[in-house]
């Protein structure tokens, strides 16, 4: 199967190549067999089927995690699949391993709602949908062809959309439109730019030596136009500057969990092409380091500087997210020996950090009723084991100690003083210093949420909330991580040490 | 002697915190008992720390041999690729320059403690976090690896901005915000220095192993030499390896000799100037200082104590450990600098101070005043100056705590401050009177008291600095003089206005809850002043635990500017 050639060479030995190679992809097969179960069910039963559901796409998705792990051995050399359409390394496993720790975060954070589950009980669309969103993301982890690159990201996109836009209500519609019409223009835009690369290099595969050898003949002037087209599309996805007007919108609108979902998903899927597709473009034909430079600067400062008016806490941390995607490229910029732990760690402390928050800001919404920060008011007061793993988690998005946020945050720059101090590029530098100094920036919104809940005095103080102690229970496990890895870092590093990193 | 003392002293606070937070709500009135009992017993596992402490024992500052009690032992080491072994050590350790922080730091968080007595909402989270404050200003001044400094340095924000803002004053949020953004911007500054350090200086033991070479030297040689590639030396977070100018990766940004540039300027530079500004703002020196006053103004009374106290001193503390023993050279280079902005901030401190109606906002700008002290005689560099810089912080901890403590007594009893709507205390309030004079008198330096050595100190160094090594020129202690002057007048002032003359309060009601000082605040000025004659009139004390590593701190500013 590494032996691939572009000749058709009898129908049977490709048929035998493609079922071999197909259980590879076992944890991708598992979930398509998780969606068509879940159908199956949304058709045999009728009523009361939220239990039956949910444990249906918990046990699919644990048992999907189970065999992501084990194909870990099998990847420990790189295995290209499907003539060149996609590869296995370990690499993309990681990713995908966190892709179905999110999904499964979102489950439970689901069924803390009572709007939502009571939806979940009513069909199985939202279940499926981001179950697809999940295969969408791990295709995306693992593609090197332009094609596959592009239907994947369709799947994660077309999935987002209907979940946007599935619940009843305007705001959403009216979030559900903007999102598909953006997502179209950028689609077009990076199917219209990839179709240039082909037509300068006649191969769909960029991990071929033709694509390179293509390139490396093309002017700069059109070679700019296309790649800044298809990177663009990337862009979008992973939400980030100038691409990111979508996503405060889609935020405010979309069911807490999905939106935590959303958050993660994507963008890291996203994160994962522009790592293969730029290793394979050299800084001499294409200054994209420069290019995304100004990118994850862009991000952070617009990200960080719109979050400062926000008064919705889900709003807040959509800005938060695209100055995230922002740090997400600064672990890109910083891509070396050094900088692909440092990314990975990042890119795991974000997971834990984003789908903590969201989970106790969905704890605060069901409280006032919105996600509006004044009606979170004296609530920290009231349920103050609550408020405390807040504040931990809003220091974790600031990226000060003692969370995790601060290895991750202190890794990554860590990582790129070492590249600029290797390559001297002063775009570097120049990320370096912005990227902390928008700490401070960070820090002024993120306190927002601790300041409502402590300093500012709820309207009916007498009335007392007593929280379920489930919620006390997950607010806890999502939020403990974040502390066990500021103290015990070098376990999770340890982990992403063994990993093989050859692209 | 105690094993791992000074794991106590921090983990004993931490502990309590702990018992406090898990403590049900219906023992309320036993929090601040616990607050004050595990304190007390930091201050005396602190005592005993420095009643150990052999001052004349300490060596080199850039020596871990020259430290004291010393405890090392790996927190995390990880492979990070090319960026190498990252490793943190827990690493504590006392020199002559810590351990006087560390000494003042346990006593203004015990006399804190007292003043919380009357603390009445919210008591359990104040608590926690008041004793969570205590134990990383504690980490914060013996801590030795620059990731754990760090650490402990951030740690204490938090509970600091939960403490102005949810117990202050009517302006709390703005000012807890206010002071949280200022130091922030500052502790990033250091974040980015601590980076590019981490990434030049190494770690010659654990190198020597990695290589089987024994000898510190011989490590350093091999490095210097090539022998030991870039790539394969350990590298460290150790503060004492960072002041040692030999440990520094050759060719790497930071190197002294070879080191490389930012922005066009000496990245050594840049460096120290980033980390000058960040614990500038901590001091604070003029132009950082304006988070400082509205902060005293809203903070609650113990507070405003352990800000004053020592959360400065850390400003000044950090100084002399990071920015001036890792880049001499440079400090060197900005000491005119330097000096010039301790000049200034001690002249606007103080013309600040005479414009104020507030009493509290009047303590803190003759805060910015006497912390401008500090940065002259940091500057200077000679052994006067840098003890003057040191025995101030000391000192000023002491007498900015009864004097925010004298501010609070009155704020309890009228709930105002204003210097004007006061006058003739002296016939209501005797012993309020006299305490307020002693602290008034030893603030603006009279002899006798711990501030007249330390200005004085100061004063002599920086005259004497433009003919031992030219640090800076000899008018500017004549300058720093007049502030001596400006202090007095607005320390007399307000005694004369507030105290002396005809009793009179603007509101009659006050009258009768003006009462005279009580027994716990007498626990509290009692010592306070005893401390502040004893190390007015027995410099010794204090002197004979720095003053060695004062000096070879000294003699390695020296090294730096004749190489």
């Amino acid at each position: 199967m590494n032996e691939q050639s572009n000749t058709v060479s009898g129908l049977g030995e490709q048929l035998s190549t493609l079922s071999q190679d197909i259980w590879y992809l076992a944890p991708e097969l598992t979930l398509v067999i998780t969606i068509l179960l879940l159908l199956g069910f949304d058709l045999l039963f009728k009523n009361n089927k939220n239990l039956g559901i949910f444990s249906l796409a918990i046990s699919g998705l644990a048992f999907t995690f189970f065999v992501t792990i084990q194909s870990f051995d099998l990847a420990s050399s790189v295995l290209s699949l499907f003539n060149g359409l996609v590869v296995f390394d370990q690499l993309g496993l990681v990713f995908r391993a966190l892709f179905i720790l999110a999904a499964l975060m979102m489950l439970i954070m689901a069924t803390r709602t009572d709007k939502l589950f009571s939806d979940f009980s009513r069909s199985s669309e939202l279940v499926v949908l981001s179950v697809a969103l999940i295969l969408g993301a791990s295709l995306m982890s693992m593609s090197v062809n332009l094609v596959m690159i592009y239907i994947s990201i369709e799947l994660v996109s077309i999935s987002s959309y209907i979940l946007t836009g599935l619940l009843n209500g305007k705001q959403k519609s009216e979030a559900s439109l903007k999102y598909v019409l953006f997502g179209g223009v950028a689609s077009a835009v990076m199917i219209y730019g990839m179709s240039w690369l082909y037509g300068f290099t006649g191969t769909l595969d960029i991990s071929d030596g033709a694509f390179y050898s293509g390139l490396s003949e093309v002017a700069t002037l059109p070679l700019s136009i296309a790649l800044v087209m298809t990177i663009g599309g990337f862009v979008f996805k992973l939400g980030a500057f100038p691409f990111h007007i979508w996503s405060p919108d889609v935020y405010q609108a979309a069911p807490t969990p999905i939106v935590a979902l959303f958050s993660l998903a994507p963008k890291l899927a996203a994160l994962t092409i522009l790592i293969r597709f730029v290793n394979e473009i050299p800084v001499e034909l294409f200054d994209w380091k420069l290019w995304l430079g100004i990118i994850a600067i862009a991000s952070m400062t617009v990200g960080n500087f719109s979050a400062l008016w926000q008064k919705n806490a889900k709003r807040m941390m959509a800005y938060s997210s695209i100055a995230h995607a922002g740090f997400l490229l600064v672990g890109l910029l910083a891509y070396s020996e050094s900088g692909n732990v440092a990314l990975l760690f990042y890119a795991s402390i974000y997971l834990v950090m984003n789908f903590a928050a969201f989970l106790l800001i969905q704890y605060f919404e069901k409280q006032g009723g919105s996600a509006e920060l004044k009606k979170m008011r004296g609530l920290g007061l009231k349920m103050p084991w609550i408020g405390v793993l807040t504040v931990v988690v809003m220091v974790a998005l600031t990226g000060l100690p003692p969370t995790a946020g601060f290895n991750a945050k202190l890794f990554i720059f860590s990582s790129l003083w070492e590249a600029w101090q290797i390559e001297g590029q002063p775009v570097l530098l120049w990320v370096f210093i912005f990227g902390l100094l928008n700490t401070v920036v960070a820090l002024f919104y993120y306190l927002k949420i601790p300041y409502y809940l402590f300093f500012k005095k709820s309207e009916n103080e007498n009335s007392p909330i007593t929280v379920n102690k489930i919620d006390l229970f997950w607010g806890t496990i999502f939020v403990l991580p974040l502390l066990i890895l500021f103290f015990k870092a070098d376990w999770l590093v340890g982990f992403l040490n063994s990993i093989n990193f050859v692209l | 002697m105690i094993q791992g003392l000074l794991t106590y002293i921090i983990f004993t606070p931490l502990l309590a915190a702990l018992i406090v937070l898990l403590l049900p709500k219906r023992f309320e009135s036993t929090y601040r008992l616990i607050a004050l009992v595990a304190l007390g017993i930091t201050m005396l596992l602190t005592l005993l720390a420095v009643t150990a402490f052999d001052g004349s024992a300490s060596g080199p500052v850039d020596q871990e041999s020259s430290l004291q009690m010393v405890e090392k032992t790996e927190w995390f080491s990880m492979e990070l690729g090319s960026l190498g072994k990252f490793s943190v050590d827990y690493f504590l350790g006392a020199d002559g320059i810590n351990i006087a922080m560390l000494l003042l730091a346990a006593i203004v968080l015990f006399i804190g403690a007292i003043a919380s007595w009357n603390i009445k909402q919210k008591k359990k989270g104040y608590f926690a976090l008041y004793l969570l404050l205590s134990a990383s200003v504690l980490g914060c001044f013996i801590a030795l690896d620059f990731f754990l400094f760090y650490l402990f340095f951030e740690l204490m924000l938090l509970p600091m901005y939960f403490l102005i803002g949810v117990w202050g004053g009517p302006r709390k949020e703005y000012a807890a915000i206010k002071f949280f953004i200022y130091t922030l911007v500052g502790s990033i500054l250091i974040l980015i220095v601590m980076i590019g350090l981490y990434n030049s200086v190494y770690d010659p033991v654990k190198t020597g192993l990695e290589h089987g070479i024994t000898s510190v030297e011989q490590v350093q040689l091999a490095v210097e030499s090539g022998e030991i590639k870039a790539d394969e030396v350990v590298k460290t977070f150790n503060m004492i390896y960072m002041a040692d100018q030999t440990n520094y990766i050759p060719g790497s940004l930071l190197a002294e000799l070879d080191g490389g540039e930012v922005f066009g300027r000496s990245a050594r530079w840049i460096a120290f100037l980033a980390l000058l500004i960040g614990f500038a703002i901590k001091l604070p020196s003029f132009p950082f200082h304006t988070w400082l006053p509205i902060a005293h103004v809203e903070a609650p009374t113990p507070i405003s104590v352990v800000l004053a106290g020592i959360l400065l001193k850390v400003g000044g503390y950090g100084l002399i450990r990071t920015a001036f023993s890792f880049f001499p050279d440079s400090a060197f280079h900005y000491s005119w600098m330097i000096g010039f902005f301790g000049v200034f901030s001690i002249l606007y401190g103080a013309l600040n101070a005479l414009a104020q109606k507030d009493i509290k906002k009047l303590i803190a700008y003759s805060s910015v005043s006497h912390m401008g002290f500090v940065l002259l005689g940091l500057a200077a560099m000679t052994v006067e100056g840098v003890s003057g810089a040191i025995y101030q912080m000391f000192s000023h901890g002491l007498i900015a705590t009864m004097l925010f403590l004298i501010a609070g007594v009155l704020y309890d009893r009228t709930n105002d401050r204003l210097i004007e709507n006061y006058s003739g205390l002296a016939h209501k309030l005797p012993r309020y009177t006299v305490v307020v004079g002693i602290a008034f008198f030893a603030s603006l330096g009279l002899p006798g008291f711990s501030g007249f050595i330390a200005e004085l100190l100061v004063l002599l160094g920086a005259f004497k600095s433009s003919s031992i090594i030219g640090a800076i020129p000899e008018w500017m202690p004549i300058v720093a003089t007049i502030g001596l002057v400006l202090a007095a007048g607005y320390y007399l002032w307000t005694l004369q206005k507030m105290f002396l003359g005809k009793y009179w309060v603007k509101d009659s009601s006050w009258t009768e809850k003006l009462n005279d000082i009580t027994t716990r605040e007498y626990l509290m000025f009692v010592p306070l002043a005893a401390l502040i004659l004893w190390f007015g009139i027995f410099p010794d004390t204090l002197m004979n635990l720095i003053n060695t590593s004062v000096e070879s701190f000294v003699v390695l500013l020296n090294e730096a500017t004749n190489r």
